[in-house]
């Protein structure tokens, strides 16, 4: 038997909950610039929280994070580190990534790459998430007529999707395709209709248009011709949860912990100890990008 | 008479299967596009190259009457002066309907960014564009104006740069082997060159005047033209095919066996190399043929077949190959795939193009 006066907490948590969710709802459905005002307002600070000796990765990088967030922008280096003996090539990453910013069909920023060592049967299987690399020396950026591809105050590689007009030569300069371009297509377009039986394209398609707040901006996929429609996409570290002081998405949903996420330039931090270890490797070093993204072999 | 009429009629056609694609491109964007994230550039981008070089080309040859004042070419220049302002159009044309957004052209001139070699073209054919332009009115109204000459002098200078700077656009990106070539800035320009001859050869042989007496020697002296720069961009092809193999670097032979042994061989072997170069070669080398105005004007034709297939296997095949060979399976969609054939919105806009490019 459940504690009944906890039993009213929980339905009362649940109703609190449910209503937030309509509203949240509601403000999908309205202008965008609004609904981030909504989004703004309903969301907590996340708690703080304290890392101890032998306590969860995604606690210590937590903990990190809210650190390294009351420095100055260009004092902190975000990195990501993978390891890789660690990967298990789940791509929960793949997917909890795509759900964050709700990628459309063909739009993907980190991919698993998979590889099979060896001949039956005796192989082994290696993977290899790759997000975009966030290069220091990126090729990708200078290439852009219009500037609309920068490194950010945080040194992270952004797309401007209101300049950005989707002439695709960054894709071409990447030497790790870590760019996609958004096509327009959805997820639910030739779902079946059928009023009263089963909810069909409509409300799926609602769904799929509603926006996506990279970049802290609310990109809804209101028509064929709007931003992030016709753009160059790529991973930008969820910036817009980095800015809530949340981790990003791919490394809280790693069921390995494989994944490691913070301030390179705090010397205490997780990250700045990974990137020390001799193991470490970046892809195509050869190629002078100075990728942020280091890997664990 | 009968082939101008032909060629209006097969003009008209191509504009209004041209139509059909422009309307389905402005209706529904990109979505009928067969290029995706991977092969992020198409038939567009390699007409735009396509059209863009006989452009320069075609003003190069115009300053042979307008510069030069070479009297076995005096005469010519007004229908090069027209050939290099119709395939800028046609080439602009090309590359706009290919931007993720088309409204947005205008931000080029006012957020330029002048490290990219792509803003420095736009910049540099808009200027170019102009000049041909007010040549073309000055020529029209008097060729004697006194602006015509300076006029031809930095168009001249900027036909061989932005020839050249298309050559830099892609060679720039050392993220791909392939078009990473040192010299494609100075291949371009005799590419361009030669893609001029052969529009001349098909103005001249197909459409000149017909009373004109220094006719079989102008194609005679164009044929010959033709001849050196296809033995000159052979030269070029081997260099640069025979580099890129010998070097070893995998994405670069990849690219250079998908050109020569891929999907596409035909049009490499067949179209490039059979009927857009030794064709030509073995046609132009004789004089009495060279003389003919209908041999010289439709080995012009396909001389012109012949750059427009090489431009599609510069851009396509370095894109086929994957950056990193395990993306190939990495994640499952149509968009994400490293092979390539235009769809046919593609081909009715790029048809429209050219339908258009003919009607005047």
């Amino acid at each position: 038997m459940s504690n009944p006066a906890t039993a009213t907490v929980d339905r009362r948590t649940f109703l609190k909950s449910a209503g937030a969710a309509v509203a949240f709802v509601t403000a999908l459905n309205t202008e965008p610039g609004r609904a981030v005002a909504a989004v703004d307002d309903r969301l907590a600070a996340p708690p703080s929280v304290e890392a101890k000796k032998g306590s969860d990765t995604l606690l210590r990088m937590q903990a990190e994070l809210q650190r390294a967030l009351q420095k100055k922008p260009g004092e902190r280096r975000w990195v990501m580190v993978i390891d890789l003996r660690k990967c298990v090539g789940c791509s929960a990453c793949t997917i909890s990534c795509v759900a964050e910013n709700k990628l459309p069909p063909g739009v993907v920023y980190r991919p698993v790459m998979e590889q099979e060592i060896g001949t039956y049967p005796n192989v082994t299987r290696t993977f290899l998430p790759k997000p975009c690399m966030q290069c220091d020396n990126p090729p990708c950026v200078p290439v852009c007529p219009v500037e609309a591809t920068y490194k950010d105050e945080n040194g992270v590689v952004v797309i401007d999707y209101d300049q950005c007009i989707g002439c695709r030569y960054c894709v071409t300069a990447c030497p790790y395709a870590a760019r996609t371009f958004d096509f327009g297509a959805t997820y639910t377009r030739g779902t079946a209709e059928a009023e009263g039986v089963i909810v069909g394209q409509a409300t799926a398609d609602n769904y799929e248009r509603a926006a996506n707040f990279e970049y802290r901006e609310a990109y809804a996929r209101a028509g064929r011709d709007e931003s992030p429609i016709g753009n160059v996409r790529k991973c930008h570290f969820c910036l817009h949860r980095l800015a809530e002081g949340m981790l990003p998405a791919c490394t809280t949903t790693c069921i390995g912990r494989a994944t490691f996420f913070g301030d390179a330039n705090d010397t205490d931090s997780l990250v700045s100890e990974l990137v020390a270890s001799p193991n470490v490797m970046r892809l195509k070093e050869d190629l002078g990008t100075e990728p942020r993204v280091y890997y664990l072999t | 008479m009968t082939l101008k009429r032909t060629l209006y009629a097969l003009a008209a056609l191509a504009l209004l299967f041209g139509v059909w694609g422009v309307l389905v491109r402005l209706t529904t964007g990109h979505e009928n596009a067969a290029y995706g994230s991977y092969v992020v550039w198409g038939l567009w981008v390699a007409m735009y190259l396509f059209f863009v070089g006989i452009s320069a080309g075609a003003f190069m040859f115009a300053t042979f009457d307008y510069l030069f004042n070479i009297p076995l070419f005096k005469g010519t220049g007004r229908a090069a002066l027209w050939g290099a302002l119709v395939t800028l159009a046609a080439g602009l044309l090309s590359i706009w309907f290919d931007l993720g957004h088309m409204e947005r052209i205008w931000e080029v001139y006012l957020f330029r960014n002048p490290f990219s070699v792509m803003a420095q073209m736009v910049w540099g054919y808009t200027l170019f564009g102009a000049i041909a332009l007010v040549s073309l009115i000055l020529v029209i109204q008097s060729e004697k104006s006194a602006w015509l000459k300076p006029l031809m002098i930095v168009g001249l200078f900027l036909s061989v740069f932005l020839s050249g700077g298309v050559g830099a656009l892609i060679g720039v990106q050392a993220a791909r082997p392939y078009w990473h070539i040192g010299l494609f800035p100075a291949q371009f320009p005799v590419f361009s060159l030669a893609s001029g001859a052969g529009l001349m050869l098909v103005v001249v042989g197909l459409f000149g005047a017909t009373d004109d007496a220094r006719r079989p020697q102008q194609l005679w002296v164009l044929g010959l033209t033709t001849v050196v720069l296809q033995l000159v961009k052979i030269y070029f092809l081997w260099a640069d095919f025979s580099q890129s193999l010998y070097g070893g670097i995998p994405m670069n032979v990849a690219a250079v066996n998908e050109v020569m042994f891929g999907t596409y061989w035909w049009a490499f072997w067949i179209l490039q190399i059979g009927l857009g170069t030794i064709v030509p070669l073995v046609v132009l080398v004789q004089p009495k043929l060279a003389k003919h105005n209908g041999w010289a004007g439709w080995m012009g034709v396909l001389v012109l077949v012949g750059f427009a297939v090489a431009r599609a296997n510069i851009v396509f095949p370095a894109l086929t190959v994957p950056e990193l060979e395990a993306l190939r399976t990495a994640f499952n969609d149509p968009r994400l795939g490293y092979s390539y054939f235009p769809s046919l919105m593609e081909w009715a806009v790029t048809l429209g193009i050219v339908g258009l490019a003919n009607t005047p």
